[in-house]
């Protein structure tokens, strides 16, 4: 049983090596070509990412009109916006946004797995998938949201939404005090994956 | 029954790893790729799409490969092991036996590579352009797969209705947290139409396209004299997970008497 809880020496190493000789093992046999893994990884870079959700998150907050569309029916106001053909695609095919307001704080969890829209946020990120994180969402929000530096009054409200069937959800934050002045690009800029999955509020 | 399905709840983890990457290894970007990659070949796509052809795709895969069997995987792991690895470790030892227990690859080639690798041999990624291959995962990622059907039958419950959660038996899958088990609720969204979802979860009961729900669920109702005060808790949940409250007051009160 001790060996369970050790890694062995060359853990990475060995894991780097490994996956090294799959993806050989699998070009060799016909399932894959040279280029398909660099393939997927580049759509991920380059036109589905969290910069995606944060133009979705500006434009809300400078267009009360885009913004009630976006809470009625995500998908849709999404489309209205100037975005590469995808974002109903791979894991964004039922996406829905829910807003925080100064009464209401949504945490989005998936205690099952590790559901996330990547059209709008790109890839999880490793504290979303944490069985940690993903253990404590559900029982003790306020207090795992403390560990991530939101410290809410009690008279704030905090939803939890648990992704279990093939919703993907992701959260409207609030817009920060004094950003009045601010263009959309520039408040797109201080919207991160993790103000937009609840663990975090944007600030200025 | 299988601690995967019940993590929702349990207490003293310790503080959560605050890592924001998504990746903390280059090497993952490797594996994560290859199951893009077999979500986008796998055959299951003929069928969940209109339109789609995947005999002309010219890949030697010839299985499914959906999210259910990835999570599959992942809930066959010992339980210490599931806390113990990493996600992308746990990704690499499911995707690896896959290929070998499928026949797509053996493990002494798998192992002899890697010790190659080990020892220090220069790269020798082999060239093969499989340019209709790697056009296929784009149209994947862009298109996606939705699971969303037309109704076959109303959903039988309506917003507001109360709702016990069933304590179906355990499977090798599932998408009912167990946290969730036996406790009451209130439909607070019912969805338009029905999902399927691609892998049939045999006694636990989704796979055929069926009404899906948003079910609200108090703090009180979950945890008792432990939950945090203020707080509300939502789940998706499929119709097979679902009774009526009252049938669930009648049936145990049978069952007492």
């Amino acid at each position: 049983m001790t060996g369970r809880f050790k890694y062995s020496e060359g853990r990475e190493a060995d894991s780097e090596a490994k996956v090294k000789a799959l993806e050989d093992l699998l070009i060799t046999k016909g399932v894959i070509g040279t280029t398909s893994v660099d393939q997927a990884l580049s759509y991920f870079e380059t036109e589905m990412g969290p910069f995606n959700g944060a133009k979705i998150v500006a434009r809300a907050w400078v267009d009360p009109g885009f913004k009630q569309r976006l809470l009625s029916d995500t998908a849709a106001a999404i489309a209205e916006l100037d975005f590469p053909p995808g974002m109903a695609g791979a894991e964004g095919e039922h996406l829905k946004i829910v807003e925080n307001t100064p009464a209401v704080h949504n945490l989005i969890v998936c205690t099952l797995c590790s559901c996330y829209p990547w059209p709008t946020l790109g890839l999880p990120p490793y504290w979303y998938k944490d069985p940690t994180f993903r253990a404590r969402a559900v029982r003790e929000p306020r207090a795992v949201l403390a560990e991530f530096g939101v410290k809410l009054e009690e008279s704030i409200e905090i939803r939890v939404w648990d992704s279990s069937a093939q919703i993907r959800w992701f959260v409207l934050p609030e817009r920060p005090a004094g950003t009045e002045a601010l263009s959309e690009v520039e408040l797109a800029a201080l919207v991160t994956p993790e103000a937009m999955m609840g663990v975090a509020q944007v600030s200025a | 029954m299988k601690l995967q399905h019940m993590l929702g709840g349990i207490e003293n983890l310790g503080p959560v790893w605050l890592e924001p990457r998504p990746f903390v290894e280059q090497w993952e970007t490797r594996i994560f790729g290859i199951h893009v990659a077999m979500m986008a070949l796998s055959t299951h796509l003929s069928s969940a799409l209109p339109g789609y052809d995947m005999a002309s795709v010219p890949t030697t895969f010839k299985h499914e490969w959906t999210w259910g069997h990835l999570r599959t995987g992942a809930e066959a792991m010992n339980p210490f092991d599931y806390f113990k690895f990493r996600y992308y470790e746990k990704w690499l030892g499911g995707i690896s036996s896959f290929f070998i227990e499928q026949g797509y690859i053996t493990e002494a080639e798998l192992t002899e590579l890697t010790e190659r690798y080990l020892k220090g041999s220069p790269p020798t990624r082999p060239q093969k352009d499989l340019p209709a291959v790697d056009a296929q995962i784009i149209k994947y990622l862009r298109e996606g797969d939705s699971p969303a059907r037309p109704a076959p039958q109303p959903p039988a419950f309506a917003l507001g209705d109360r709702v016990v959660i069933k304590d179906v038996h355990p499977a090798a899958h599932t998408r009912l947290p167990g946290y969730l088990r036996g406790k009451q609720g209130v439909i607070d969204h019912v969805y338009d139409g029905s999902y399927a979802y691609f892998f049939s979860t045999g006694p636990d009961g989704i796979g055929a396209p069926m009404p899906v729900y948003v079910v609200k669920f108090t703090p009180e109702e979950l945890w008792g004299s432990m939950s945090e005060p203020n707080n509300v808790i939502f789940a998706d949940l499929f119709e097979a997970y679902l009774q009526p409250a009252e049938a669930a007051a009648e049936s145990a009160a049978r069952s007492a008497a």
